[in-house]
């Protein structure tokens, strides 16, 4: 589903990905981690396509298509989505709005209709109650005086309802509490489909205690310098991150 | 080219002085008014940037062009909506009122909604004697023209306790037939003790009509009453669009204004609050946006002169293209005016690179036991939120158009009529090309 092959990329003007290479296949669930630097984030954002962020060289293909090449609004449409780290404040947009808005836009992309009220106030229900989210939120500005937690948990709603092909996970466990964890977990969880690929960048192990990887990488200097299966994670948790970069430097 | 020369050869003041006599004779008390107010225009000439209050406004384009008086007309074809209002509805042509396209419901007792001119028939002197002591004396050139030149208007009077539940909405239409003419209406307001009304002047415009109209608005609200003022102004892209508006606010007395400006090739509205009893409470809400090349500009006077009265003021400017806005609060307050409380916002949001807004707020305090505050900030649209957006599938066209309706909504929000609230959300999101409308 999506083949990053030699991978370069600056962040401003600072180059941060150098050559970075991963495969993530439909119904894999990968896990990316790494010290802070090693150009997590980076990659995050480089394959949702925000400003300020330039690659320098390699590819990057899902489902056949040159990601590089497409809008962020394309890219959303044919399926990527994103969850933010830091989810933005947007007092006077509304929540209902955004999420209607990027559904009918991702629907219409794919030829189909748009939803009518109904339909759509069935289904916004029914994922609202996954996320043990309050309805009032729907009124409420996109993120406004949410706390660090409802803001993970409305990243996750968000993505629920917009069912992507391709799930990036920016760091999506800092800040939680243990409970937080469990409603943000299940619903990525809930996700899980034999369609559907999801890349976990995180910092910790913890959150993959909650989501069980096929894969996890150690991302280092802006490359992946070791792959391995959950265990590796546990490893790490146990060791840092010190023995890895001996063993890809020597 | 000769015609040309000899054209020029008429100052723009001669100009005015000769539409004047051509329009104006008489030896009634009320032309012999018209006729100071002309001499005061002609003496003091228009505003120039060397004025403070006009120094981002520069009205030789304005001054440049003949208009003559406007004649009433027979409307356009196509013509922007009317709100779609409950209640008594005065419509103005070019200036005049035209009753066959008005419709007065019944008022309550002791409410009188009348045209200036039937004012004039019934009660000459009474006019005069309201001019003279309100407008003679006071007032910049512009509002001197008006006086010298205008025709008709309305005017509303509200015995005390009386309370108007629907709005009086006076629609200024100004069509295609305008072209080069100039209106001067002119709408007078009086609330007694603990009235209570709603006024809504909307000033529209055909679309390639280039006229000019030199608008003053009045209102005196006695003790205890409260009027609720919404003026939206969408004239012709051609149009000048001077409005001037003033109210005395006696003790207990509130005033709210909604301000929107959106149409005109130029335009200015002036809006001026005197707080003149204690506990009287002004609030002046506006949205200005103008696009393209159009200039906008806000003056607004918050003068605080009697003790224990507050204000609250907040401006919103959106520009795009090569537009130009501007922003000037002043807020006074006079010694002895003690114990007084006004807040000040200006917010403003630059679309384009070429865009400008200016900003200023002034403050004036003379009295040393006040809270006053004020704030002004200038951006652009939030990159980070338009990529937000963008990455749930909006078009960037659409996520611009969402935080562009979101920064005017904090204003719109506070527009508690609902025909003004929808047509105005109406409006700004065909301005910005809104598409996904979506309220579940």
């Amino acid at each position: 589903m999506l083949s990053i092959k030699n991978l370069h990329a600056l962040a401003g003007e600072k180059q941060v990905l150098n050559g970075l290479d991963l495969e993530v296949g439909a119904g894999e669930v990968h896990a990316i981690m790494g010290p802070n630097g090693s150009g997590k984030s980076t990659l995050a954002q480089v394959l949702a396509g925000r400003e300020g962020y330039t690659v320098t060289g390699g590819t990057v293909t899902y489902k056949g298509k040159n990601l590089l090449e497409l809008s962020p609004e394309d890219r959303a449409r044919e399926g990527v989505f994103l969850a933010f780290q830091y989810p933005v404040e947007i007092p006077g947009v509304n929540n209902v709005y955004l999420l209607k808005a990027g559904l009918n836009a991702i629907r219409k992309h794919r030829g189909e209709s748009e939803m009518d009220a109904f339909e759509f106030l069935t289904l916004i229900r029914e994922k609202m109650k996954l996320m043990q989210m309050d309805e009032s939120f729907l009124n409420r500005g996109v993120n406004e005086g949410f706390s660090g937690g409802e803001k993970k948990r409305n990243e996750i709603l968000q993505m629920s309802v917009l069912e992507p092909s391709l799930a990036l996970l920016d760091e999506t466990d800092s800040g939680l509490d243990i409970d937080a964890l469990r409603v943000v977990a299940a619903g990525v969880n809930s996700l899980r489909s034999p369609e559907r690929a999801i890349v976990l960048v995180t910092h910790y192990q913890r959150l993959l205690d909650y989501i069980e990887p096929d894969h996890v990488h150690v991302l280092s200097g802006g490359r992946i310098i070791k792959s391995g299966d959950k265990s590796l994670a546990l490893e790490l948790e146990k060791r840092g991150y010190d023995w890895v970069k001996q063993e890809a430097a020597a | 080219m000769s015609t040309v020369a000899a054209k020029n050869t008429v100052s723009p003041l001669e100009r005015y002085k000769m539409a004047f006599e051509s329009r104006w004779q008489g030896n009634d008390e009320l032309t012999a008014l018209r006729h100071a107010a002309l001499e005061q225009f002609l003496s003091a000439g228009f505003p120039t940037q060397r004025d403070e209050a006009w120094k981002y406004t520069n009205l030789r384009r304005l001054e440049s062009r003949s208009f003559t008086p406007a004649e009433t007309s027979a409307l356009d074809a196509h013509q922007p909506e009317w709100l779609a209002t409950a209640g008594t509805r005065i419509v103005l042509v070019n200036g005049h009122c035209l009753p066959a396209l008005s419709s007065q419901v019944a008022q309550p007792p002791g409410v009188t909604v009348l045209t200036f001119k039937q004012w004039i028939e019934h009660e000459p002197a009474a006019v005069a004697a309201y001019l003279k002591e309100q407008d003679q004396l006071t007032g910049n050139a512009l509002e001197q023209l008006n006086l010298a030149f205008f025709e008709d208007g309305v005017v509303v009077n509200l015995a005390d306790n009386t309370i108007l539940d629907e709005p009086v909405y006076i629609v200024h239409q100004s069509t295609s037939s305008a072209a080069q003419r100039m209106s001067h209406p002119r709408i007078v307001v009086r609330a007694g003790r603990n009235a209570r009304a709603t006024i809504i002047e909307h000033y529209l415009g055909a679309n390639d009509a280039e006229y000019f109209t030199n608008a003053v608005t009045r209102f005196d609200i006695a003790a205890g009453g409260a009027v609720k003022h919404f003026r939206v102004q969408q004239e012709s892209p051609r149009a000048f669009h001077i409005g001037h508006v003033q109210t005395k606010l006696a003790k207990d007395a509130r005033f709210s204004i909604h301000d929107i400006a959106l149409g005109a090739s130029l335009g200015r509205s002036g809006i001026t609050a005197l707080l003149e009893g204690t506990g009287a409470h002004a609030a002046l809400f506006g949205l200005f946006a103008p696009m393209g090349n159009q200039h906008l500009d806000a003056h607004t006077r918050l003068d605080h002169i009697a003790a224990h009265t507050t204000s609250e003021e907040d401006y919103r400017g959106i520009a795009g293209g090569r537009a130009r806005g501007v922003f000037n609060g002043k807020v006074i307050v006079r010694p002895d005016a003690q114990k007084i409380d006004a807040r000040q916002s200006s917010r403003n949001l630059l679309l384009s690179p070429t865009a400008e807004i200016d900003t200023k707020p002034e403050l004036e305090i003379y009295a040393n036991d006040v809270k006053c505050s004020h704030g002004a900030t200038t951006g652009q649209l939030d990159a980070t939120a338009l990529f937000y957006l963008r990455s749930r599938g909006l078009s960037e066209s659409d996520a611009r158009a969402a935080l562009i309706r979101a920064f005017a909504e904090s204003i719109l929000a506070t527009i508690d009529l609902e025909p003004v609230h929808a047509a105005l959300e109406k409006q700004i999101d065909e301005r910005f090309k809104l598409v996904n409308e979506a309220k579940a």
